[in-house]
């Protein structure tokens, strides 16, 4: 009986905390925020730089260290503005990063998973240092901006909780601490 | 019904359910294989479960609801179905229940199982020991790497630049580079000759050279290589430092790696087993639960196809029991239940015809009563009947119009209470009770009385009646009104010896009388004084006796004959006024009338009526003795509709005795001294002969009063 009371036990603070999720989730101190994002024009190219506030919580450092690879998902886009119909998408990419635990080498690696480059840091601080900050990263081409358009760029960190473990899932969905993705961050694209 | 109507619907959407529910689960346990392809749908498997379950949820919840709702009403067939349900869910909850909590504890205890201590210990220590491999090697080549250092020559970069490709083919190293303390590459040398740009320490490397001055590290250069990666500081006025990198044979690379996986893995397991169960425990409450409430639905929806006919049996007999027996069932099955419900209209059916029998019977029945009522109703005879107690039952308008008492008032009391009611009908309505009490058979009985329109005479017939167990349960008492016919047979009766003597007794009368006025002719000269003296007498005796047996057979002959000899329209009170002119005035007598204005007419013969009229005045002179009043009272009145004269005659005589006034108007009788007793018999018979009555006044307690009534023009 022990068992089935566990359980209603799980099942109450399940949904007790799938409706106070949003209260917890500002509650909590981990998360992923956009604080700031430069754009530029480099010979050919629209480039930008961000930097990434990642605070990963308690349970996501341990899933890590204990072999679980975290995921995110860098997802750009560049709308153009127009009066009098809906937005046009003149771009829509995505890069996704990988960290992942070595107790080998004892090493974090980060991988890009888009373009199949990895590095490796002795500390997690490190390896999130990497993810946190984007340096000159082409974000579009010049000539697909034309002259006197409007033109909206927006980026959002996306936390992969499908990429976790099957287990691990339904805890991702209702435990705040694995709510690590961040908001849309917009801004103007200038000539 | 509804019922019937959404059956079809029901059926289908409930197989359709139960098949999205069980495709769902068997795809979730699918998906919960890492390797299945499903995995990536696991969310939104678990999304549609969800709604599966909260779909059930709804439905369940609703049926309970509406079968609280009807039991509240107390609906009928909502106990039976709760019952049910509860057993229903009782007997599926309790082996479901023990199969969770089994499964629940082996689930926990097995995966508990793959995880021990020394599992644990082996995998940490198979890791360490890779390590240490890897150490040791690290070491080595470090060791290796300073000699090389030691034993490089650092006068000129130029120098240092071309030592490089020996010290690769001396070292067996796969690259070595040597560059200055700000990074800069001095010579570099590279077994695979792609390589141009040798890879150089970042900030983490610098810091250990500048503390330790040495630097050896594994690092991974693709997913199976491995490199050791050692850096030396050859020390000097401006020192330089001396990178080789030596890879890590395939092999032992390849095991590290594999260690290194199997430990990874064995962590990440250890590290979700709590996930691991509660996602199991959750899967399989999800089971649990789906499946215990699509069975309770199920439950809720075969037990209401089952209950439908006892519902609609029961509120069948409520509708039966209440009187309405038109009740037709639909028969939805042809089990069991489905033969109760035919039987159930079989029987509706066959109430409901007899019930239809009963009623045509009934008013059959009552049609004859009604029928039976009309010819009682308007028999000239009246009819009472009494039940056991002899009390009255029920009695028709004959009673009334010859009893002027309104007898159906009294239905329910018996005669004698009748007859306190009524002190003038006081003896004849106590005569017949006692008869009524007495009589064991069939009685007949002539009953006079006097009532408000004179002496009536009843001639009652009584017939008790006996069930068909020989039980008295009442009595009929048939009675008519004979006074009518009696007196026609009295008066009959004394016409045919009227007649008679006339022709008897008249007839040797006047050869009586001739002869002894002859006697006296012949023998008056021959007979001496005194004989012809006696002779005289007798014969003026014999004569005078003749002519008073004479006119007293002209009197019966008056009596017999029809008097009604022509109908005029007479003034009654014109005709009474001078009928009293004719009598002188005496000292003692007063005569008084009392006329009421209007018309008084009357159609009849005015020799007849005249002599009415001579006759009662004669009559209550004669009483009076010439001293007293005689009062005359003339009016309209009406009876049974029809408009009367009536005529009343008062004296302050002696009066009638009791005895007599039941026979005064019959021939000879007289309270008289002289008179032929014809008077009154000759009024009444005229009176009737006019269609009116005559009657003693009774109510009249000084001297004598005869009322008259005749038919008014």
């Amino acid at each position: 009986m022990r068992v089935l009371l566990n359980i209603n036990r799980l099942l109450i603070l399940s949904a007790v905390l799938l409706m106070a999720a949003p209260v917890l989730l500002y509650a909590e101190d981990s998360g992923v925020a956009i604080t700031h994002v430069e754009s530029a024009t480099q010979d050919n190219d629209y480039v930008m730089s961000a930097d990434i506030d990642y605070q990963l919580s308690e349970k996501t450092v341990e899933a890590l260290n204990n072999g679980v690879s975290l995921f995110w998902t860098y997802q750009f886009k560049v709308q153009e503005q127009r009066d009098y119909l809906w937005n046009k998408t003149v771009l829509d990419k995505s890069v996704r990063y990988g960290v992942q635990y070595h107790a080998l080498l004892k090493l974090y690696r980060v991988s890009n998973i888009s373009n199949g480059t990895d590095e490796n840091f002795s500390t997690l601080e490190g390896a999130l240092d990497k993810l946190s900050t984007l340096r000159d990263y082409p974000l579009i081409e010049k000539d697909k901006i034309a002259d006197g358009n409007q033109y909206i760029a927006s980026m959002q960190i996306t936390f992969e909780r499908d990429a976790l473990p099957l287990p691990l899932r339904p805890v991702a969905y209702m435990n705040p601490q694995w709510y690590l993705s961040s908001d849309w961050y917009t801004w103007p694209l200038k000539k | 019904m509804a019922v019937k109507k959404i059956k079809l619907p029901t059926g289908l959407l409930a197989a359709a359910l139960f098949g999205l529910i069980l495709l769902s689960l068997q795809l979730m346990s699918t998906a919960a294989q890492e390797s299945s392809e499903l995995n990536a749908m696991s969310k939104w498997l678990l999304v549609i479960n969800g709604l599966g379950l909260v779909v059930l949820m709804i439905l369940v919840g609703a049926n309970i609801y509406s079968l609280a709702r009807q039991l509240k009403k107390r609906a009928a067939g909502s106990r039976l179905t709760t019952r049910m349900v509860a057993l229903f869910v009782l007997l599926s909850l309790a082996p479901a229940a023990i199969v969770f909590y089994f499964s629940m504890q082996f689930l926990h205890q097995g995966i508990d199982s793959w995880f021990n201590v020394e599992i644990d210990r082996a995998m940490e220590d198979s890791l360490e020991l890779s390590q240490s491999a890897l150490d040791q090697r690290m070491r080595w080549h470090l060791r290796q790497t300073q000699q090389l250092a030691e034993n490089i020559d650092t006068s000129s970069e130029v120098m240092a630049g071309l030592e490089m490709d020996n010290l690769l083919i001396m070292s067996g190293a796969s690259e070595v580079t040597l560059f200055s303390k700000t990074g800069r590459i001095i010579a570099s040398s590279s077994s695979t000759p792609g390589d141009i740009l040798p890879s150089l320490p970042d900030e983490n490397v610098w810091l250990q050279l500048r503390r330790s001055g040495d630097y050896v590290a594994l690092a991974p250069i693709s997913e199976k290589e491995l490199m050791i990666r050692a850096i030396t500081e050859i020390k000097g006025q401006d020192p330089l430092y001396l990178q080789t990198l030596y890879p890590v044979p395939v092999r032992v690379a390849d095991l590290a790696d594999s260690v290194e996986f199997a430990f990874i893995r064995y962590q990440e397991m250890n590290y979700l087993r709590n996930s691991l169960k509660m996602s199991f425990s959750l899967a399989l409450s999800l089971v649990l639960l789906m499946s215990l409430l699509a069975a309770i639905w199920v439950a809720f929806i075969s037990i209401r196809h089952i209950v439908a006919p006892v519902k609609a049996l029961v509120k069948g007999t409520k509708a039966v029991a209440s009187g309405l027996y038109d009740q037709q069932l639909p028969v939805l099955a042809h089990d069991d239940l489905g033969f109760l419900v035919e039987s159930f209209n079989d029987m509706t059916r066959r109430i409901g015809q007899a019930q239809n029998e009963i009623r045509q019977a009934g008013v059959e029945v009552e049609n004859q009563r009604a029928y039976l009522e009309t010819i009682l109703g308007n028999l000239t005879a009246g009819v009472i009947s009494f039940d056991a107690n002899n009390t009255i039952r029920t009695t028709n308008q004959a009673a009334y119009r010859i009893f002027h008492i309104h007898v159906s008032r009294f239905v329910g009391q018996t005669l004698l209470e009748l007859a306190g009611n009524n002190k003038e009908l006081a003896e004849p309505l106590k005569t017949i009770h006692r008869l009524l009490m007495n009589a064991d058979d069939i009685w007949q009985q002539r009953i006079a009385f006097l009532g408000p329109n004179g002496r009536r005479e009843l001639l009652c017939r009584g017939t008790p009646l006996f069930s068909q167990e020989g039980d008295r349960v009442g009595a009929i008492v048939v009675f008519d009104d004979v006074t009518d016919l009696m007196q026609a047979q009295k008066s009959a009766a004394w016409g045919e010896v009227a007649r008679r003597l006339a022709h008897e007794i008249k007839n040797p009368l006047t050869p009586i009388q001739l002869s002894a006025e002859r006697l006296q002719v012949k023998l008056g000269d021959k007979l001496s004084a005194s004989d012809a003296e006696i002779l005289q007498k007798s014969t003026r005796t014999i004569v005078k006796q003749v002519e008073a047996m004479k006119e007293m057979v002209d009197d019966f002959a008056q009596y017999a004959k029809p008097a009604k000899k022509q109908a005029n329209d007479l003034d009654l009170a014109a005709l009474v006024q001078e009928v009293l002119a004719l009598y002188p005035v005496k000292p003692g007598v007063k005569f008084k009338t009392e006329f009421e204005t209007g018309s008084l007419m009357i159609k009849g013969d005015p020799v007849s009526i005249r002599q009415v009229v001579h006759n009662l005045l004669i009559n209550a002179l004669e009483a009076i003795e010439d001293n007293g009043v005689i009062e005359i009272k003339m009016n309209r009145v009406q009876k049974n509709y029809t408009d009367f004269i009536e005529c009343a005659f008062y004296d302050n005589g002696p009066g009638i005795n009791e005895e007599h006034i039941e026979k005064i108007f019959e021939p000879y009788v007289t309270t008289k001294t002289k008179g032929t007793g014809l008077g009154l018999a000759i009024v009444k018979k005229i009176i009737e002969e006019h269609g009116g009555s005559i009657w003693v006044d009774t109510r009249r307690k000084i001297g004598a009063g005869f009322i008259i009534q005749l038919p008014a023009v």
